[in-house]
């Protein structure tokens, strides 16, 4: 009697301990809840309704990524420059967040293969007298610090030597700016563009041309060693695809054809 | 828990535009400050003048100053004025709200200082033949500045700190301008803010020795 007490509490004990190398995939689903990192001043990727309620596409792929977990999803609002705090104190576990993909930050973060792709479009105040990407040369320029499109920009104001290029905090900051006249002309994503242009808030400006930018494709990140995660993260995005739910999504939130993730001629 | 390995080097690399930030930085919270120091006397002239509108305008200008926020000050100095068609570059928006905010909190200060200088030395002045004016300018102001200099080095402390809110309005040249975008480029979060800080600690640190040192050297009896 006495012996299979014991017999049985050193099974149990075995069963109960958490194995030693619990990853963050291991975390997640035992804690039932997966925490998003999600920017919510980014139309239409993250906003919110009237409710205040978070709405985006970020934020119905955090929700299928958590039902693909078997677990719930909790959307934290994160600001673009603080992406990376918000990881690295683990207040969240994964960003979808419009992240671009570049090799100087993936020095910090994992990233996985891309999840969505921007062009980049020129917004113009109608009293600048911009027509094209060119005519911003010489011109008061701005965009949203710590994005792509503001990196691209500011490079490219340096290029050309003249004129003045100005990093906002927010989004609506950039559109405020421009629709008051402080700046002339900005470069943004054309999802984001046209959701300005159309909202109606921003009067005096008008989407004017293509940008010359390589395509913008933004990845999910998380801490940069949790394989196991990342390659469950990557197989997400390839379902989310394969699924036709990519494309759904797409349609929901932006309208017409999803552009391809893949690049021509080379394996991620 | 916080896993993150530091990549010093990558963040030393940066110093020296940093520091080219942190010019900036020193040039705006100084432009500040005088632009500050010579409102505030305004002020404190206003409020004693006797007048009810120059009062007014003194008094609402203190209030506004010393109980919102710095960043809504600056913020308003941008989008604000710009709403009326007047466009303030970044720089200048950043000068204008920090000033502000520093003519305010000044004024207090020298209406503290004022109080500690008796009304008996004034009246000598114009027993003397002084003009009220002179006697104000030649004996109460400079009086009032000695006594109020020291209180008002914490106000640089802080105007240097409240430049780091031009990021706000678009500023990149500035230390924090600056620190954002290279945090921006790699993500290298921690490293850049902590330098930054270091640097805002080293500045804050050299204006208060150097206004104690200033003040032991001229403020002897």
């Amino acid at each position: 009697m006495k012996t299979s007490i014991l017999a049985f509490g050193l099974v149990a004990a075995t069963a109960l301990t958490s194995p030693a190398h619990a990853d963050k995939l291991d975390d997640i689903i035992a804690s039932g809840t997966l925490r998003c990192a999600v920017v919510l001043d980014f139309p239409p990727m993250g906003s919110r309704d009237e409710n205040n309620e978070p709405i985006g596409f970020d934020v119905d792929y955090c929700n299928d990524l958590a039902k693909a977990l078997g677990v719930t999803a909790e959307i934290v609002e994160t600001p673009f420059p603080e992406r990376i705090p918000a990881l690295m104190s683990g207040r969240v576990d994964v960003g979808v967040a419009s992240t671009s993909d570049t090799l100087e930050r993936a020095k910090t973060v994992g990233m996985t293969v891309p999840y969505f792709a921007f062009e980049m479009a020129v917004t113009a105040n109608e009293k600048s007298g911009i027509k094209s990407f060119e005519d911003m040369k010489g011109k008061v320029v701005g965009a949203t610090a710590g994005t792509y499109e503001a990196i691209a920009l500011e490079n490219q104001v340096k290029a050309w030597g003249e004129g003045e290029f100005r990093p906002y905090q927010t989004q609506a900051d950039v559109f405020l700016a421009l629709s008051q006249g402080q700046l002339d002309a900005t470069v943004s994503t054309s999802t984001v563009a046209q959701s300005n242009v159309k909202g109606g808030k921003f009067p005096g400006i008008s989407v004017v041309d293509k940008a010359p930018f390589d395509i913008d494709y933004v990845a999910l990140f998380t801490n940069r060693e949790e394989y196991g995660f990342i390659n469950y993260l990557n197989l997400f995005v390839n379902q989310q695809v394969r699924t036709g739910r990519y494309a759904e999504l797409y349609e929901k939130w932006v309208g017409g054809e999803a552009p391809s993730l893949a690049v021509n001629g080379v394996y991620r | 828990m916080f896993n993150y390995t530091f990549h010093w080097n990558q963040a030393l690399r940066a110093l020296p535009q940093m520091l080219d930030g942190a010019v900036v930085t020193l040039q705006v919270a100084v432009l500040s400050m005088v632009i500050g120091v010579a409102c505030a006397i305004a002020l404190t002239v206003f409020r004693l003048s006797g007048s009810r509108i120059l009062g007014g305008i003194a008094t609402t200008w203190v209030e506004v100053a010393r109980n919102t926020p710095a960043l809504f000050q600056i913020y308003m100095a941008h989008f604000g004025l710009g709403n009326f068609g007047i466009h303030l570059s970044p720089y200048t928006a950043l000068l204008v709200g920090i000033a502000f905010n520093n003519a305010g909190y000044l004024a207090e200060n020298f209406r503290g200082a004022l109080k500690a200088i008796p009304d008996t030395q004034a009246r000598a002045g114009r027993s003397l033949g002084m003009t009220s004016l002179q006697a104000f300018r030649l004996i109460v102001l400079p009086q009032m500045l000695r006594v109020a200099f020291l209180p008002a080095t914490n106000q640089m402390v802080w105007a240097i700190l409240m430049t780091s809110l031009g990021v706000t309005v678009g500023m990149n040249t500035d230390l924090a301008g600056i620190t954002q975008e290279l945090n921006a480029r790699s993500f290298r979060t921690f490293e850049f803010f902590a330098l930054a800080a270091v640097i805002y600690y080293l500045i804050a640190k050299a204006v208060t020795l150097a206004a104690r040192a200033f003040a032991w050297r001229m403020f002897r009896y």
